[in-house]
């Protein structure tokens, strides 16, 4: 009998090829996503090289970061700015002249790369999955292992070999048990968490989140979760897959089908650690303690239960951090000690990779029926199909009864790469993973929070308590 | 890729410290298509190199007639520091450059450079001021970079000794790349991707629609 492994290891050991006299592996890549960013210096490079897409149809190009949410129908010649439209041109071409399989403008399919990649079955368990953002780990969710590559040089090598070369992480279980208390969600779950170990408090780990909390959480919280991994500074989030996760996979559009559904579940049962595995670290959290999170500063860290006050710098002893805190209040135009419920917003954003699928519309919707938002704000489906889902279900109609913009899918003002932007100085309860200083355009004010405390936010036109409202 | 051995070649001193990436390429390039014939090499260095209106600053080493086709560039302390940005490498390598040499590098960025073939070897910084010295009494001056026995030979036959990872020298003096290197292990790729593809015939594969 072999000793105990973790999810992690299972999937790791499965997919490596070599290991290196350096101690890196060289592991298999089943599957790899590719957005516009930087993912034309890895084409331009392969071309100069004359090199080729070893097996295409194990990738898929996502038009996510640069298209615009409002007038779709006029297509790139409708995008004002030149370089943005460049930027979403070369993706086109590169997908072409590379035979990649690609979700443009106008796929049925379109949305951002990580609420399709679940939504379309692609994610599985046990698959090892890449892709050039850093918020891949969203598919850990679905029990793979997904990891982040560079743009360039490490997705080029992607691209040419089907593999890619790691340094093995080390394991890091993080156990939530308990239930959570009402109008506390998966968004909530992870702020805390950050909040709790710090932006660089899972540095160099794999995470596993596992107790009651998430065995209870649906696919959509599961995904909000491994998103943000990247925020407590992991790049690797995961979650053992189970009955809610073969639930949420069978019929999808990749997805296995008939006899193959079968042998996948046997396999997929497989991967869960198994009892007395051991972790290089494990932290516990108990459910019962969260409440509704807001951030107040410049780093997901800093954040806190919205019944919380802004902090004084002059009572945090570690100077580094008192520091940290004065510069946040100074770009954030907070004064200590004030009330986060009596902090006044501009505007809101509900949507992104973190918070944009069916669940999240549903749960900021449940707040703004039959209300009216005092501020401006939109709302940007994940994906095309999370869109057609809401619209099916009535929602849009719910957000611009109560004032809000229905938007198309993609990134958009999660950090602006399409010109969607904050102005200098507005300040933006959103749905969105960071609130560093110009995430949001430079000068954006950004309060980060779950769909319903975005959705209270802006129907009392400052940071609310969704309990309270 | 050109394999690196034996380089002597006309050096320029940058006597800057903190050459961040940002400064060997500006971020307004970053959206640039690199093809041959519009590459990064004008935008190397960009903003020391030309003023506002694209006029090259007289005073700067570069722009000086001893040091064109230099392919050697000795730098000061960090030169590379700050964004992981590849492209930086790239716009090194499209000025013509082969090799740096200074007291230290950015991490991501003298990997970047490997990758590309070109050389970061570092050096005390009294033997960089003293290479300066040297390349400052004569303009134009060639240093040679003797890869196999990791060895400087300044302009005054001055020989500095540096240390680079046998991995590192490896690449360089074949003149291969990460691809490369994995390709060597082509039939274990092989042989692995139809094991897994046999044992697992679920797993998703896409077409262009």
């Amino acid at each position: 009998m072999s000793a105990p492994r973790t999810l992690f290891e299972k999937i790791w050991s499965d997919h490596v090829i070599v290991t290196s006299p350096q101690g890196e592996a060289m592991l298999y890549v089943d599957f790899n996503l590719i957005n516009e960013g930087q993912s034309f210096l890895a084409f331009d490079q392969l071309r100069l090289e004359g090199r080729i897409s070893r097996r295409p149809q194990q990738h898929l190009a996502v038009t996510d970061h640069y298209l615009p949410t409002v007038n779709r129908a006029s297509g790139t010649a409708g995008m004002a700015n030149p370089e943005i439209r460049r930027v979403v041109e070369m993706l086109d071409e590169n997908a072409r002249d590379f035979h990649l399989p690609h979700v443009g403008w106008f796929h049925r399919d379109q949305g951002i790369a990580h609420v399709i990649a679940p939504e379309l079955g692609i994610a599985q368990p046990g698959m090892l999955i890449t892709c050039n953002d850093s918020h891949t780990a969203t598919n850990g969710a679905c029990g793979a292992l997904a990891v982040p590559v560079g743009g360039g040089n490490q997705l080029r090598h992607v691209v040419a070999t089907q593999t890619v070369w790691l340094k093995k992480p080390k394991t890091l279980r993080m156990t939530i048990d308990g239930v959570l208390p009402a109008a506390v969600t998966a968004k909530d779950v992870i702020l805390s968490i950050i909040r709790d170990i710090g932006i660089g408090g899972a540095t160099g780990y794999a995470v596993e989140y596992s107790g009651s909390a998430i065995s209870a959480m649906s696919m959509e919280g599961r995904l909000t979760v491994c998103n943000m991994s990247i925020e407590a500074g992991a790049r690797i989030g995961m979650i053992a897959p189970d009955d809610v996760t073969y639930d949420f996979l069978a019929g999808r559009k990749f997805a296995p089908k008939g006899a193959d559904w079968n042998k996948a579940l046997a396999h997929w049962r497989t991967l869960p650690s198994d009892a007395g595995a051991t972790f290089d670290r494990e932290l516990s959290f108990d459910a019962a303690r969260f409440a509704p999170m807001v951030s107040w500063g410049t780093s997901p860290e800093d954040s806190a239960p919205i019944d919380d006050a802004v902090p004084d710098p002059a009572r945090i002893d570690d100077a580094d951090r008192r520091r940290h805190v004065e510069r946040a209040l100074d770009y954030m135009q907070l004064r200590p000690q004030t009330p986060l419920a009596e902090i006044a917003i501009d505007r809101v954003f509900i949507g992104s990779c973190t918070n944009s699928r069916i669940e999240d519309l549903r749960a900021a919707a449940a707040v703004l029926k039959g209300r009216r938002v005092t501020v401006r704000g939109m709302v940007s489906p994940g994906s095309s199909a999370v869109k057609r889902q809401a619209e099916a279900e009535g929602l849009d109609r719910i957000f611009t009864a109560a004032g809000l913009e229905w938007r198309d899918s993609g990134c958009s003002m999660c950090n602006g790469s399409n010109g969607e932007l904050i102005a200098p100085g507005e300040r933006c309860a959103s749905t969105t993973n960071r609130n560093y200083e110009g995430r949001q355009g430079r000068g954006a004010l950004t309060h980060i929070m779950s769909p319903a405390m975005v959705a209270a936010a802006a129907v009392a036109g400052r940071l609310t308590d969704v309990r309270r409202l | 890729m050109q394999p690196f051995t034996v380089l002597t070649a006309v050096a320029a001193p940058l006597e800057i410290a903190s050459v961040d990436t940002g400064m060997i390429l500006p971020g307004r390039y970053m959206r640039r298509h690199r093809r041959p014939g519009h590459d990064y090499g004008d935008a190397f260095l960009y903003d020391l190199r030309f003023d506002a209106t694209g006029g090259a600053r007289a005073d700067f080493v570069l722009n000086g007639p001893a040091y064109r086709g230099a392919e050697i560039l000795v730098t000061w302390r960090d030169f590379g520091c700050g964004s992981s940005r590849e492209g930086a490498a790239f716009a090194v390598m499209d000025f013509g450059l082969r090799a740096l040499v200074g007291p230290s590098f950015g991490e991501i960025f003298e990997v970047n450079c490997i990758q590309n073939g070109i050389l970061a070897a570092t050096l005390p910084e009294a033997a960089i001021q003293d290479l300066w010295r040297q390349l400052r009494a004569s303009p134009g001056a060639a240093i040679t970079i003797d890869l196999p026995n990791q060895s400087l030979i300044a302009p005054d036959r001055t020989v500095h000794a540096f240390d680079i990872s046998p991995l590192r020298k490896e690449r360089l003096m074949r003149g291969i790349d990460d691809i490369d290197v994995t390709l060597e292990y082509r039939d274990a790729i092989e042989s692995f991707e139809a094991k897994r593809r046999a044992a697992m015939p679920w797993l998703p594969t896409a077409q262009r629609e």
